[in-house]
């Protein structure tokens, strides 16, 4: 399932499409499994970007694509066509606005239309907020259609590993599948030239009078 | 888990049982079995345990960017006796730092943050060998206090181990000399500040009296 210039792997891979309104936090969710960073900064994606995110199970290492879609429907380019061969999904909503819940129907119609028979995982996002629009009881849509449905935060994190958990465990079948430690390899021997080291540790004085993204919030999770 | 729910800051009920399953049935497309699971930690054991959030400096950006949240710990090997940082994201448990302390890191306050600490370090968390610049921010200051103290008496301890292998010979020679020194000094009741070549003479004058 991956692009032509992605490197294959030899543990199963998947490809994942996650759809939803522009500015739900799609690419926010996606960055801040890759790189563990959360992105304050809204910028709407352009056609789609494909990431690889790797997971540990007890079953071994697990590979989903991530096709992270244009939200905004001027961005939106050849949807059908990222759609296709497409194996699980994720359709992510804002509980702060309303209009992203009220979307649903149509993202969720345009997927099924390609991707029939998939496992499909829906994420209501945002759940730090404290003014939300839409009320956990409010969402129904998971119900009618049999989807799953997740309440997250890629702000706080909350249930930020569930979609993926879920999906793999459809995909394979095992309800038992779970994340494991990964191995921490031994790290190499390295050589620390001293000018090389003065260097660092200049930057690091630097950097060390750099405010910290997010000082105040308490959730180490 | 309640430690999940805490972190949340919504105040809403949660929907009846929010863990049920209500998705479709849909055929498995893969067939997985279950493996041996290891976490590379096996022959080491964890010095310090907390609970921490990690940065690291984006230097295009010149600012700091979130790596993980999760557990930090120092893991000394049994049998070398080097000792790496390695931290977890929590619920993933992927890695996000895996490095050796060395003798030559520092680790230092952060200038505006007293519960966090910066330190540099060949980071090699994907796997490839990677400059970094780490901050770490702690739940308490004692937290951040007991990392930063951890972090440096094993950086000081991998130093003498590493002198000690370097210069394992010579030390066993100095040993051998300051033992035989105190005997001398017993005798003489003399200051312990001596130079070598003082205490080389001493030692021999010591030798002279036992042959005497």
């Amino acid at each position: 399932m991956a692009l032509p210039n992605q490197q294959t792997v030899d543990y199963p891979s998947f490809k994942l499409v996650i759809v939803g309104d522009g500015g739900t936090g799609k690419t926010t969710f996606v960055k801040r499994h890759v790189t563990g960073e959360f992105e304050k900064k809204y910028e709407p994606t352009i056609g789609v970007e494909v990431h690889p995110l790797d997971f540990f199970t007890n079953c071994g290492k697990i590979r989903f694509y991530c096709w992270d879609t244009a939200g905004q429907e001027k961005f939106g380019g050849l949807r059908d066509g990222y759609y296709i061969h497409g194996q699980c999904a994720i359709i992510m909503f804002d509980v702060t606005a309303r209009l992203t819940y009220k979307n649903v129907p149509t993202w969720h119609r345009d997927l099924c239309r390609v991707c029939e028979n998939i496992p499909i995982v829906l994420c209501g996002n945002k759940v730090d907020v404290k003014n939300r629009q839409v009320k956990a009881k409010q969402v129904t849509f998971h119900r009618k259609k049999n989807l799953q449905y997740y309440e997250i935060s890629a702000k706080s994190n909350y249930n930020f590993e569930k979609p993926f958990l879920y999906l793999a465990r459809k995909l394979a079948g095992d309800a038992n599948i779970h994340f494991v430690e990964s191995p921490a390899l031994a790290p190499p021997e390295v050589q620390i030239d001293l000018a090389v080291q003065q260097q660092h540790e200049a930057e690091l004085a630097a950097a060390a009078s750099q405010p910290l993204p997010d000082d105040d919030d308490d959730a180490f999770e | 888990m309640a430690s999940a729910d805490s972190e949340r800051r919504d105040t809403e009920e949660s929907p009846a049982g929010e863990d049920e399953d209500t998705g479709a049935q849909v055929a498995p497309i893969v067939k997985l079995e279950e493996v041996v699971v290891t976490t590379g930690e096996e022959n080491e054991d964890a010095v310090l345990d907390l609970k921490a959030k990690l940065y690291r400096f984006d230097k295009d950006g010149n600012q700091w960017k979130e790596r993980g949240a999760g557990t930090v710990k120092f893991l000394k090997h049994k049998e070398t006796g080097k000792v790496r940082l390695v931290m977890r994201q929590s619920k993933t448990l992927k890695i996000c730092a895996n490095h050796l302390v060395l003798p030559s890191m520092t680790v230092q306050e952060h200038a505006g943050n007293d519960k966090s600490c910066v330190w540099h370090a060949t980071d090699f968390a994907d796997g490839e060998l990677k400059d970094e610049l780490f901050c770490i921010r702690f739940p308490s200051i004692e937290n951040c206090k007991s990392f930063m103290e951890t972090f440096q008496e094993i950086a000081e301890s991998q130093q003498k181990k590493e002198e000690n292998k370097d210069a394992s010979a010579a030390a066993g020679l100095l040993e051998k000399l300051s033992v035989e020194e105190k005997k001398g000094e017993d005798k003489a009741g003399e200051t312990p500040s001596k130079t070598k070549e003082e205490d080389e003479a001493e030692k021999s004058d010591a030798e002279k009296k036992n042959d005497e």
